[in-house]
């Protein structure tokens, strides 16, 4: 009963993950923010019922499942994350007064001024644009 | 006594988590870009893992956990094709972008700058453009510098360019290459 009641627990810290996420993607104004409280309930919302999971069924086939389970969520969703944020940059869907840093924008800039030299010591044309 | 205390535990988290739900859906309907609507799905999912994974510690079904492993597939393909595949004419929800923290306009949200370049695109006016007089904030934003110190860090290359964004593609896949060395 003990361990039925600490299981409880978990999944409502688990909820209690959720709701968090959800209010903060309703509040926060920008995309990145949004981002940023989305990814509360996939990893550790996650983890608290699988560990709800594992409390309750302690065997060896429930619980490799479920450690299966959390490493896929642990390497896919950094990756997930990265691609919505990058297109999300690349799109110009997020509110520049809300950087504090944009240490991408020297990079393309960097990455653009390096190319132009690029095309300039090939000599296939200086407009860069009509590729 | 503590029956009471395992079903109020198991009602509040449901409630939470039906709560959560709706307000993630409000967000997929209102949600100014595509993006935003794809974060809100990823909420959805992860209640609906997190309940579903409730419902087999508290039932005993411990059959439905390739369901988790499948959901958890489902949310990763689903918001990596979607960001994909999103390119710079998709236009925001007009106006939807209210609400959410009051001191901010419309002319934050700094939709394609280059509206002007991209001419008469297909998706080019269906873009809702910062209303006129408001249109300073790229100049008057004292935080936001991008050509501060250019110098300061490490050889960072630029991100690999997406299918859509033409400019930054000027060349094959040698340039590629070149550009990473």
């Amino acid at each position: 009963m003990v361990l039925d009641i600490i299981s409880a627990v978990l999944i409502f810290l688990g909820a209690v993950l959720s709701l968090a996420a959800a209010v903060g993607l309703v509040r926060f104004g920008d995309l990145l923010s949004r981002m940023h409280a989305s990814a509360k309930p996939q990893v550790l919302g996650l983890v608290l019922v699988a560990v709800a999971i594992a409390i309750q069924f302690p065997t060896w086939a429930t619980v490799t499942t479920l450690a299966i389970i959390i490493s896929f969520q642990l390497v896919t969703i950094p990756v997930a994350t990265h691609m919505v944020g990058r297109a999300g940059y690349r799109t110009k869907h997020l509110r520049r007064s809300m950087l504090y840093r944009d240490e991408l924008a020297e990079a393309v800039d960097r990455a653009e001024a390096r190319e132009i030299a690029w095309e300039r010591q090939r000599g296939t044309g200086t407009d860069h644009h009509d590729g | 006594m503590s029956e009471i205390v395992l079903h109020s535990l198991v009602v509040a988290g449901s409630v939470l988590l039906a709560a959560s739900v709706v307000i993630a859906l409000f967000r997929i309907v209102r949600g100014p870009s595509i993006l935003d609507r794809m974060i809100g799905t990823d909420v959805v999912l992860a209640a609906i893992m997190c309940g579903l994974g409730g419902y087999m510690a508290l039932s005993d079904r411990t059959d439905l956990l390739p369901v988790l492993i499948v959901l958890a597939m489902l949310g990763f393909v689903g918001s990596v094709s979607v960001s994909r595949y999103v390119s710079k004419s998709d236009s925001m929800t007009p106006g939807a972008e209210a609400g959410a923290l009051s001191e901010f306009s419309a002319s934050d949200w700094h939709m394609p700058r280059d509206a002007d370049e991209q001419g008469a695109g297909p998706g080019s006016t269906s873009v809702p453009r910062a209303r006129p007089g408001d249109d300073v904030t790229e100049v008057a934003d004292p935080t936001y510098d991008a050509h501060a110190d250019s110098g300061g860090e490490g050889e960072g290359t630029g991100p690999d360019p997406g299918p859509d964004d033409a400019e930054h593609v000027s060349d094959g896949d040698g340039q590629e290459s070149n550009r990473g060395s």
